[in-house]
């Protein structure tokens, strides 16, 4: 219950600040990303993973000024927690959040791995001229796999590229976020398991659940 | 004297503009190829998605839904489902980076049970991909205005060509086969006279390819033996 009032207290302030941003931007254009991100439709990997979503990533904020235009500022963590949090749950038997790297009681011995997100770069261009039509954002995550003892498994890095038609600029830069968003979301997703340190990794998982439950693993 | 230099220029303005006005307008060629005799049954439905993977361009959203609505509209309406919910509904296989490139493509995605399954629950029987885009491929001349004391007004002839190509490549999902293309390539001149006001006289090439799309994807789709050559037309 506590932890809870917790989260709801971070969330309004992590609002506030956002707010307070938008606001002492008055004069640039400010934008929060939103979108409502679909539940990929993939099989669930028979793990349980820990999930670390910290500041960085929830309050992260893009801000840009452009050559012969307005300064540009992006909000784009609350897009983050919703992508990523309903991402990882879908991929996952179990996933569990953490705001840090969580030091690992012995009733969390059921967590197989730690999976911490990182938006490393964000990259965006607003055409000037009558000729260029879309909005293109580009954004890179990397997707940091530890052991539950706090050992790097792999450090994978993952783009997503969107474009949007240029009607108005905030919804076409909102429109291209979430585009690129979703493409992270849909190689997270589909390629994850396919990374060859994730191979193995989950093959190690595997045999240590056989053995835990008194098979040997052929 | 100053008077009628401006008659004369006026005049000269009118016939250039008159006779680019009577050149104005929209050309359209759409050419159907079907491959198979498969119509929409009772309880199917289609579909129709913008393909994104290229860079350089992809067909625009208001197409997209232009013709959406036209195959739902009407006595003999379709059942169109909405292409957000359906890409939503198969996240992320029918994402720009993912979605299926050819029917093989298709075939292969639909081996996977639970995507197998969504697709099902959608009622969906044809997946429209309409690839292509509405550029600017010219424009010339101007207009000057000016205003004074006794009033305001503009002189001169401004003009821009678009032209609008689309392919409408239907998908059959029963077999994962392609089931034909319609080719649409509309064409359409705008001019804007101004003698003293200006007056847009604008062609929309694109909501007239969406026009003839959606005609020929409705007789497409319900005719068994559609498809024989080229249709050309101009308005």
């Amino acid at each position: 219950m506590h932890e809870m009032a917790n989260k709801s207290n971070l969330k309004s302030i992590r609002y506030l600040m956002g707010m307070v941003t938008i606001a002492l931007t008055a004069c640039s254009t400010s934008i929060w990303v939103e979108a409502d991100f679909p539940q990929p439709l993939v099989d669930r990997l028979p793990v349980r993973m820990g999930l670390i979503l910290d500041d960085e990533l929830l309050d992260y904020v893009h801000y840009e000024e452009l050559p012969r235009q307005a300064a540009y500022t992006i909000q784009i963590g609350e897009a983050n927690e919703l992508m990523l949090g309903q991402l990882f749950q879908s991929m996952f038997l179990n996933v569990e959040e953490f705001y840090e790297f969580p030091n690992i009681q012995p009733e969390m011995e059921d967590i197989d791995g730690i999976l911490w997100p990182v938006l490393d770069r964000f990259e965006f261009d607003v055409p000037v001229g009558q000729r260029d039509e879309f909005v293109e954002v580009w954004m890179q995550y990397l997707i940091r796999l530890y052991d539950p003892d706090g050992q790097l498994v792999t450090e994978w890095t993952v783009s997503g590229y969107g474009k949007a038609e240029l009607l108005n600029r905030e919804q076409a830069l909102n429109r291209a976020t979430v585009v690129a968003m979703r493409e992270v979301g849909a190689t997270i997703s589909t390629k994850f398991s396919d990374q060859p340190d994730v191979q193995d990794w989950l093959q190690d998982r595997q045999i240590s659940t056989v053995l835990s439950v008194g098979g040997i693993p052929q | 004297m100053i008077n009628l230099n401006f008659y004369n220029t006026s005049l000269t303005s009118l016939l250039v503009s008159l006779a680019f006005i009577s050149g104005c307008g929209v050309t359209s060629r759409i050419e159907p190829y079907k491959q198979s005799q498969v119509v929409v049954g009772d309880g199917e439905g289609v579909v129709v998605l913008a393909r994104k993977h290229h860079a350089s361009h992809e067909a625009e959203q208001r197409i997209v839904d232009c013709i959406s609505e036209g195959l739902s509209n009407g006595d003999e309406g379709l059942n169109v489902h909405n292409s957000g919910a359906f890409e939503d509904k198969l996240y992320p296989w029918f994402e720009p980076s993912m979605a299926p490139i050819t029917p093989t493509d298709l075939s292969q995605l639909l081996e996977k049970e639970n995507v197998r399954e969504e697709v099902i629950s959608t009622g969906v029987r044809f997946l429209i991909w309409l690839d292509g885009s509405t550029d600017r491929i010219a424009s010339g001349g101007g207009i000057s205005c000016a205003a004074g004391v006794s009033g305001a007004g503009c002189l001169g002839l401004g003009w821009w060509e678009d032209d609008s190509r689309y392919d409408a490549t239907v998908w059959d999902i029963n077999d994962a086969s392609s089931a034909g293309t319609i080719h649409a390539d509309v064409n359409g001149r705008s001019v804007m006279p101004a003698l003293v006001i200006p007056i847009p006289l604008i062609a929309r090439p694109q909501a007239a390819a969406c026009r003839g799309l959606t005609q020929q994807l409705k007789e497409f789709l319900t005719s068994p033996n559609y498809g024989n050559g080229p249709n050309l037309s101009s308005q």
